[in-house]
């Protein structure tokens, strides 16, 4: 009988005799996740061009499944090395949105942490990223902040980067894989140096980057498939609590919460038109930003 | 009108079904209404250009859609959804042409979208009220979504979910039916039951039928093994599993049931099969009684009866450990089934749960009743995987997919060797409480044979499909006398020797050990009361000699025209 192991070991990446010597806290990733609808047709309102959000059957949105998988399969490495790892997932929206955190907790995850009050509702991608911003501050200390690289219902992608920005962390996106950076020593300090190495796909070309800690990576909807719970997993889930906090007991400022605290006016939706045409910025990271910026001012004006 | 086509090369596929059973035809005919078919079978029975073989989607394994000479009556255009019925007690059933696809309905009953062209004002109001009303689906659900709702009716098709649901024959209430005379019989649920073994049938043109119904006694097990026979028998049911013998359906209403509020998989391992059948038993015990039981004869709920599980179990499947085995060397050489979950050393054999439930509090309730099943037979609930999420279960579906196949690219390869070489599958139910004695005949039996196998399976209704895998013409044949074997003791044990597919033209010998003579006589007789010369058909069920011995006793042609 062929058999396989249960989880195949990264040994290319890491060493196994190399010494572990782990001080403090756990290292923390929080997995950012949003409850989506769980149908593929869904009614857009005709005056604010969004989705009408009609409080139907909700699932985790598929990219935010695949950045928990990922968590969970790097935490599965790092207690591998004698790492202790803890996963906490974060979500904002209405109260039944528990039972879909509690399914991330019956899949490996060991806290959950939900953003829930009316103050919130209405939040463009601005306003719920400083929501999350206080959940990850509830959370306490972060060593890495995971998420999906978009939502399939509001097909922005500007959460993580938005997270990233706010805590002024590098940012890598649209990751198809993480792992620790090889170590010949496992310690805290040795690990948040040497980061993470992601791979994701740019442009149309595989690529591997190489990021320090903390940092916020989003994932690509493909990276993996999220694990199945187990019948214990359902069963333990059902005991675990679902921690809920509302905008006062976060201490959020109301006008950067929901309609109030979001710029973003939805004017029309429409498949952008893309050229193949393509300009390398050079310098560095301040200098490309600042060209960045002028090319988008410029492109508004036009 | 509907032409006949003569046959040529271009229709060469319609000589053939997925049995891998190949024929032969003059013609063909692709008919788009009731009214065609009836031409269809006037022009046939001028020309004596019959016998007239009646197909659908072609997806059976038994060859009832494969013509032993003559003509070849194909409904698939016959794909219409015609109409919806509002029973006014927020229950639906929609009407369909034969050859509607089952998973073009479940689409349009999924997206309450209709093609609506020619539907009555009673339909269009009723579907209003659809549109306002919870969710609906039609239950039966064959692995084979691409068979079309006519052969579903012809073979009493099943499924998975036939441990809640039963088989189709229950979900249809009425259907319509182009006789060998051309006539049509339009039959409801409820209007015509058999009297003094007499089903009293009237035509549309005024013609009045006597039916003999056959006297034999039905197995208390899923069965799809001839005509259905029961004193008070409605004469809808004598149609459904009738394998395209008595006439072309040409509209089947269908029941529809509203969709559950959850539906979770579970997958179940064990580390031997004596555990996973323990278990299994545990979870029938706890179950509704099965719906191929008429309700009369339906065994009281027992005390475990009671339990949650009793409304949350839809579906107990089975994949043994030469199947896993299987499956897990196939995962390993082909990419194509690599996002299956991986399996563990001691995850030796599964057995796979559906869960529905009313809300959440519930669905949990009855997890932690399989846990406490599985602990109770010595298993471990942490080996299991839990599907509470569209995506997982897909990822289900699609391991209960790859079980088959995988072992079907295994054959494939021994076929490479020795094209004689086939599959040999077995498709047999036992009753209730039998379910270690089949097993115990299927394990000692391939030991003795030293024939490879695999067996999976709708183990919830005591009928797996053993699949016999042999390597050269020897083991096949070898294999062909095991599944005769196993007809036999089957029957000897009030098993039915086709449960879902159908007897069709490459299982009808198993009928004698199962109905014994004097049964499958009086089936024929049954035929012949319908389709005096054998038109529909010829081959499925009965053999051309005994049918005609049995015409000539009755005194009608039967020759097949």
């Amino acid at each position: 009988m062929s058999c396989e192991p249960v989880r195949p070991s990264k040994e290319d990446s890491v060493s196994f005799d190399k010494q572990t010597t782990w001080e403090g806290a756990p290292f923390s990733v929080t997995v950012l996740m949003k409850a989506v609808p769980a149908s593929t047709e869904v009614a857009m309102d005709p005056v604010t061009h969004t989705i009408v959000r009609d409080g139907g059957a909700a699932v985790l949105n598929p990219y935010d499944t695949a950045a928990l998988e990922l968590a969970l399969e790097l935490k599965a490495q790092l207690e591998g090395e004698g790492v202790p790892v803890v996963v906490s997932v974060l979500s904002m929206g209405i109260s039944a949105t528990a039972d879909l955190l509690r399914d991330a907790v019956a899949r490996g995850a060991n806290r959950a942490l939900l953003l829930s009050d009316r103050a919130f509702a209405g939040s463009d991608t601005l306003a719920t990223s400083y929501a999350l911003e206080l959940g990850l501050r509830e959370l306490g200390d972060q060593d890495l902040v995971l998420c999906g690289k978009m939502a399939v219902d509001g097909d922005t992608a500007q959460i993580g980067p938005e997270v990233a920005a706010g805590r002024r962390w590098p940012c890598v996106t649209g990751a198809l894989s993480v792992e620790p950076a090889p170590l010949p020593q496992m310690t805290r300090a040795a690990l948040a140096e040497a980061g993470l190495v992601a791979s994701q796909v740019f442009e149309g070309e595989k690529r591997r980057v190489g990021v320090p800690l903390p940092c916020v990576v989003t994932v690509d909807k493909d990276a993996a498939a999220l694990r199945m719970p187990s019948v214990t997993g359902v069963l333990e889930a059902q005991k675990s609590q679902v921690e809920v906090r509302g905008a006062a007991q976060l201490g959020a400022d109301l006008a950067q919460c929901g309609l109030e605290g979001s710029p973003t006016q939805v004017v029309r939706c429409c498949v952008p038109e893309t050229s193949g045409a393509c300009r390398l910025l050079a310098g560095s990271p301040a200098q490309i930003a600042e060209q960045l910026s002028a090319i988008v001012d410029q492109s508004e004006g036009a | 009108m509907a032409a006949l086509k003569p046959m040529d090369e271009t229709l060469a596929g319609y000589l053939a079904d997925e049995s891998r059973t190949h024929g032969a035809a003059q013609a063909i005919a692709f008919p788009v209404s009731e009214a065609e078919v009836v031409e269809v079978v006037c022009q046939v029975r001028q020309d004596a250009s019959g016998p007239i073989t009646i197909q659908g989607a072609r997806t059976g394994l038994a060859a009832g859609a494969v013509p032993y000479g003559g003509t070849v009556l194909n409904t698939s255009r016959m794909n219409r959804v015609t109409g919806l019925v509002s029973h006014g007690d927020g229950s639906f059933s929609v009407q369909v042409q034969p050859g509607v696809v089952l998973q073009d309905l479940r689409r349009d009953l999924e997206r309450k979208s209709f093609d609506t062209t020619g539907w009555s004002q009673d339909s269009l109001d009723a579907l209003e009220a659809f549109k306002a009303a919870p969710a609906q689906f039609f239950p039966t659900d064959p692995t084979e979504t691409s068979a079309c709702l006519g052969g579903m009716a012809a073979c009493n098709a099943s499924g998975a979910r036939s441990f809640r649901y039963g088989p189709v024959r229950p979900h249809i209430s009425g259907l319509r039916l182009v006789t060998a005379a051309g006539d049509v019989i339009d039959l409801v649920r409820g209007q015509v039951r058999a009297q003094d073994g007499i089903l009293a049938l009237a035509t549309q043109s005024g013609a009045s039928l006597e039916i003999p119904v056959p006297s034999y006694e039905m197995p208390q097990a899923k069965c799809a093994s001839g005509y259905f026979a029961s004193p008070a028998m409605d004469a809808v049911d004598l149609i459904i599993g009738s394998d395209g013998t008595l006439g072309v359906i040409t509209q089947l209403t269908c029941d529809l049931l509203p969709v559950p509020a959850l539906t979770w998989g579970v997958n179940c391992f064990f580390s031997a099969e004596d555990a996973a059948l323990s278990f299994v038993e545990l979870l029938q015990e706890a179950a509704s009684a099965p719906a191929y039981v008429p309700a009369a004869e339906k065994p009281v709920a027992s005390e475990a009866g009671t339990s949650v599980l009793q409304d949350a179990i839809v579906a107990l499947e089975y994949f043994d450990g030469d199947a896993l085995d299987i499956l897990r060397a196939q995962r390993a050489q082909d990419p194509a089934f690599s996002s299956l979950p991986e399996l563990r050393c001691q995850e030796r054999v599964c057995v796979y749960c559906e869960l529905a439930a009313s809300d959440h509090g519930l669905m949990i309730e009855a997890v932690a009743k399989i846990s406490e099943a599985m602990e109770s037979v010595g298993a471990q609930p942490d080996l299991s995987w839990v599907g509470t999420m569209a995506a997982d279960r897909e990822r289900q579906r699609f391991f209960r997919h790859a079980v088959p196949e995988s072992v079907n690219l295994l054959i494939d390869s021994y076929r490479a060797k020795d094209p004689a070489v086939t599959k040999v599958g077995s498709d047999m139910s036992v009753p209730r409480g039998k379910l270690r004695q089949v097993m115990e005949l299927y394990r000692s039996t391939i030991q003795a044979s030293g024939l490879q196998s695999a067996a999976w399976g709708h183990i919830g209704d005591n009928h797996l499909h053993v699949n016999l895998l042999p390597r050269n013409e020897a083991q096949w044949h070898q294999a062909k006398d095991l599944l005769a074997l196993w007809a036999k003791e089957i029957s000897a044990m009030g098993g039915a020797v086709s449960a879902e597919h159908g007897v069709g033209k490459i299982k009808r010998d198993f009928l004698m050990p199962m109905y014994g003579p004097e049964g499958v006589r009086a089936m024929a007789r049954t035929k012949l009361a319908l389709d005096p010369e054998g038109l529909f058909g010829q081959g499925t069920l009965f053999s051309l000699e005994l049918l005609q011995e049995e015409a000539a006793r009755q005194g009608v042609s039967g020759k097949g025209c």
